[in-house]
């Protein structure tokens, strides 16, 4: 005769309980915890008795810790943002329907939509606008462009060295604005200034650059440039360290050579890094040449070479219409955002977690 | 055709000697496994075959042909990564479709070639999934398919199989051996997994710390190991390897272990200090009245149940000794037990150098006991 085996999954029999013996696992139960097998039992007097007693405050107490401790981590940020991010936001909105002259003694008075018919009208905005169109354009050379080429053309210098020359590199990303800006308006200055100097040198007389409405912008997209490149090439050569160095290698093995490998591997790999800076170029440009335009230029000459932000900042603290100011800003505000969206849905698009 | 032979091989990082000066010929059609523990250099020893990794010295020829200097694309070597190396922006069919778009051939032959390859392969159906859609087998068979598109002259792979299950490896590993057959490449494969080694090779290069331990065919390595490293490294569980000493006393040569002296063979010799090993399944119990040519005693600690045989681990003099025997009902050893072992199954090393002593019978004048040369072209071997 054939018996069959039934699977059991008993590990060890519990032992038959006298009487009067409760199992631990009658009283846990109560409170919300699986049952304890019996042959876990610590021991005469043992544990079971004593957390009984403990569970039933200290699980309510970790319970309370666990839903409120994330909250006070997040607290000063939250009340960070809240204070000097969001509240101003939501103000500039009202302060955008209101014709107001920032005195706090002066009343403020309703205008609807008069001020955003002002922004959009006033040829000032337009040449702003389209000198900012300028600045992303021209400052995408050095966050985006140069810090790719340097980026690849590094791929082929090995060692030490590479550290060295993209810390060279990045050095002037750490500089003051303020400071440099004064060096460079030493640098371009039009007598004994190094840069027309050596300009002369060559055969060409630049003059007073910053009062030249043609050359001001220039001079001020070399100065932010310069100092955009490190931080281009530190993000760049960042994105490149992250592409696994199997991927060349694979296609070299494919029979790929150095063109085809940047077309093909690196640069799609590193398409999210390049969004990225793009999307700091256009959002940054115009604040990134703000502290310039201040200390050098303010604007000039005949708003040659002012920019969005700069001419926001006019509006607002230099000739006091704080509506038309916020109006700007509101219209920018909406502006960048979109863009920002665009971009980020690019950089979804394009990573490939590589993994 | 696909003969690598490497010569003189050698690859320093810094202050570390990955690969060391390595002599090996790889006949074309063969597959051989380089097999070693991590850090040996088999992935170093890969790479510089494939030209991604540039030597320090010593010269890499393809059918006769010098190509140390050549550039990996120019070599006609694939090489599947163990990362695998898939591009994770292309789809798989795109994938294995790059090798072939690199070398200009028209579309239509590129999709003839590359269904084929996918098919072969069973991923068909995976043809426009991105590699992050597949699973850890899939991707490994998308890895060999875009070697494979190519037909080249040699396959690398460096631990294709590690990243899978225990059952997909299996699978895999006879599809592997299957495709080296239809194909009848030359397959240069590395893994530290000694059951790869011994069921897919047709030859196996042991390496330990950059240098070549023993190069031959699987049996060879198994059976006759040519060092104790690669005595200890083969074989699982491990070969038992006590210390003992070889000695000559009234015309025979003795082997003299803590606990036991056993005659070996006629002869003579000087007296050595050697390591003497035997694999677990060639000790037995000796519960009988039979003897056997060498024998000593054991402390069972326990009996290992491992279902189709079972393992007895215990301690000897000098050593712990692990013995295999078939689960055939007898009863179950403890305590002290005697164990012994036949005369053609020991092996014996010498204790300074580590390399293995072959007992040549007595020519007149000619005791002493020699090495093999080692021996590492796999030429013509097997
Ligand atoms: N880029 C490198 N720089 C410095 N040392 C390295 C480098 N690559 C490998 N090594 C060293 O060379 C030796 C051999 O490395 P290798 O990668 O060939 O080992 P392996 O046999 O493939 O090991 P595993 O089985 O773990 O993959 C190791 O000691 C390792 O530390
Ligand atoms: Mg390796």
């Amino acid at each position: 005769m054939f018996i069959t085996l039934e699977p059991s999954l008993d590990v060890a029999p519990a032992p038959p309980l006298a009487p009067g013996d409760r199992r631990p696992g009658d009283r846990d139960a109560a409170a919300g915890t699986p049952p304890t097998p019996v042959w876990a039992k610590a021991g005469p007097g043992g544990r079971a008795g004593r957390t009984a007693s403990d569970k039933a405050s200290a699980p309510a107490k970790r319970l309370w810790a666990r839903r409120v401790v994330p909250y006070l981590y997040v607290l000063p940020a939250t009340a960070l943002l809240l204070t000097w991010s969001y509240k101003p936001l939501v103000e500039t909105f009202q302060l955008s329907a209101y014709d107001w002259n920032l005195l706090p003694t002066s009343p403020k008075t309703f205008v609807g939509l008069e001020n955003f018919v002002e922004a959009v009208t006033l040829p000032e905005v337009g040449r702003a606008l389209t000198n900012t169109l300028v600045y992303i354009a021209a400052l995408a050379v050095f966050s985006l462009v140069l810090p790719l080429v340097i980026g690849l053309a590094a791929q082929q210098v090995r060692g030490r060295w590479k550290t060295f020359y993209q810390a060279l590199i990045f050095v002037p990303f750490l500089l003051t604005p303020v400071a440099t800006s004064a060096v460079w308006r030493w640098l371009w200055a039009d007598e004994g200034g190094l840069i027309p100097l050596a300009l002369r040198a060559l055969g060409l007389e630049v003059g007073a650059v910053f009062r030249d409405p043609q050359l001001a912008i220039v001079a001020i997209i070399v100065a932010v440039g310069w100092q955009l490149l490190g931080f281009g090439v530190l993000v760049v050569s960042a994105g490149m360290a992250g592409i696994s160095p199997d991927y060349a290698a694979a296609a070299a093995l494919d029979g790929a050579g150095w063109g085809r490998i940047t077309a093909r591997v690196t640069l799609p790999l590193l398409s999210p890094t390049l969004v990225f800076l793009g999307l700091m170029t256009v959002l940054l440009a115009a604040p990134w040449t703000f502290s310039l335009l201040d200390m050098i230029t303010k604007g000039g000459p005949v708003d040659s070479t002012t920019n969005i932000y700069y001419i926001l900042y006019q509006f607002g603290f230099q000739s006091f219409d704080a509506g038309l100011s916020a109006a700007l800003g509101v219209i920018f505000f909406i502006g960048f955002g979109l863009v920002a969206l665009v971009f980020v849905e690019a950089t979804e698009r394009l990573s490939f977690y590589d993994d | 055709m696909g003969t690598i032979e490497v010569k003189g091989l050698t690859r320093a990082f810094k202050d570390t000697i990955a690969v060391d000066q390595i002599d090996l010929t790889i006949d074309h059609g063969e597959l051989v496994v380089l097999l070693g523990p991590s850090g040996c250099g088999k992935t170093t020893l890969l790479r510089m075959i494939a030209g991604i990794l540039e030597p320090t010295g010593g010269a890499i020829c393809l059918d006769g042909r010098d190509i140390t200097a050549l550039p990996a694309k120019r070599r006609d070597i694939a090489m599947v990564f163990q990362s695998y190396a898939l591009y994770p922006h292309l789809s798989v069919y795109k994938n294995l479709a790059f090798p072939l778009g690199v070398r200009r051939l028209p579309k239509a032959e590129v999709d003839r070639r590359v269904r084929e390859v996918a098919a072969s392969l069973e991923i068909d159906a995976l043809l426009d999934r991105k590699p992050k859609q597949l699973s850890g087998g899939q991707r490994q068979r998308v890895a060999v398919g875009r070697a494979l598109v190519r037909d080249p002259q040699a396959f690398l792979m460096d631990e294709p199989l590690s990243n899978l299950d225990a059952t997909l490896r299996t699978q895999t590993r006879q599809e592997l051996v299957h495709l080296h057959q239809r194909l009848g490449a030359t397959f240069v494969y590395v893994t530290h997994d000694q059951v790869e080694a011994m069921t897919m090779a047709t030859q196996i290069v042991v390496l330990n710390q950059g240098r070549i331990e023993q190069a031959g065919p699987p049996s060879q390595v198994y059976d006759s190991p040519a060092s104790v490293f690669v005595a200890g490294f083969v074989g699982s569980p491990a070969m038992n390897l006590m210390p003992a000493r070889v000695v000559g006393r009234d015309g025979f040569v003795e082997l003299v272990g803590e606990d036991f002296t056993a005659p070996l063979w006629p002869g003579q010799t000087d007296p050595l200090e050697v390591t003497f090993g035997v694999r677990p399944e060639h000790l037995r119990l000796l519960d009988g009245p039979a003897g056997a040519d060498v024998e000593f005693h054991l402390v069972v600690d326990a009996v290992e149940n491992l279902g189709h045989e079972e393992a007895v681990y215990g301690r000897a003099e000098g050593a712990r000794v692990c013995l295999r025997r078939p689960r055939d009902g007898a009863a179950t050893p403890r305590g002290l037990s005697r164990v012994g072992l036949d005369r053609r199954h020991l092996h014996i090393f010498d204790r300074a150098s580590g390399r293995r002593l072959e007992w040549v019978p007595d020519a007149p004048n000619q005791a002493e006991p020699t090495p093999p040369p080692p021996q590492h072209a796999l030429a013509g071997v097997g």
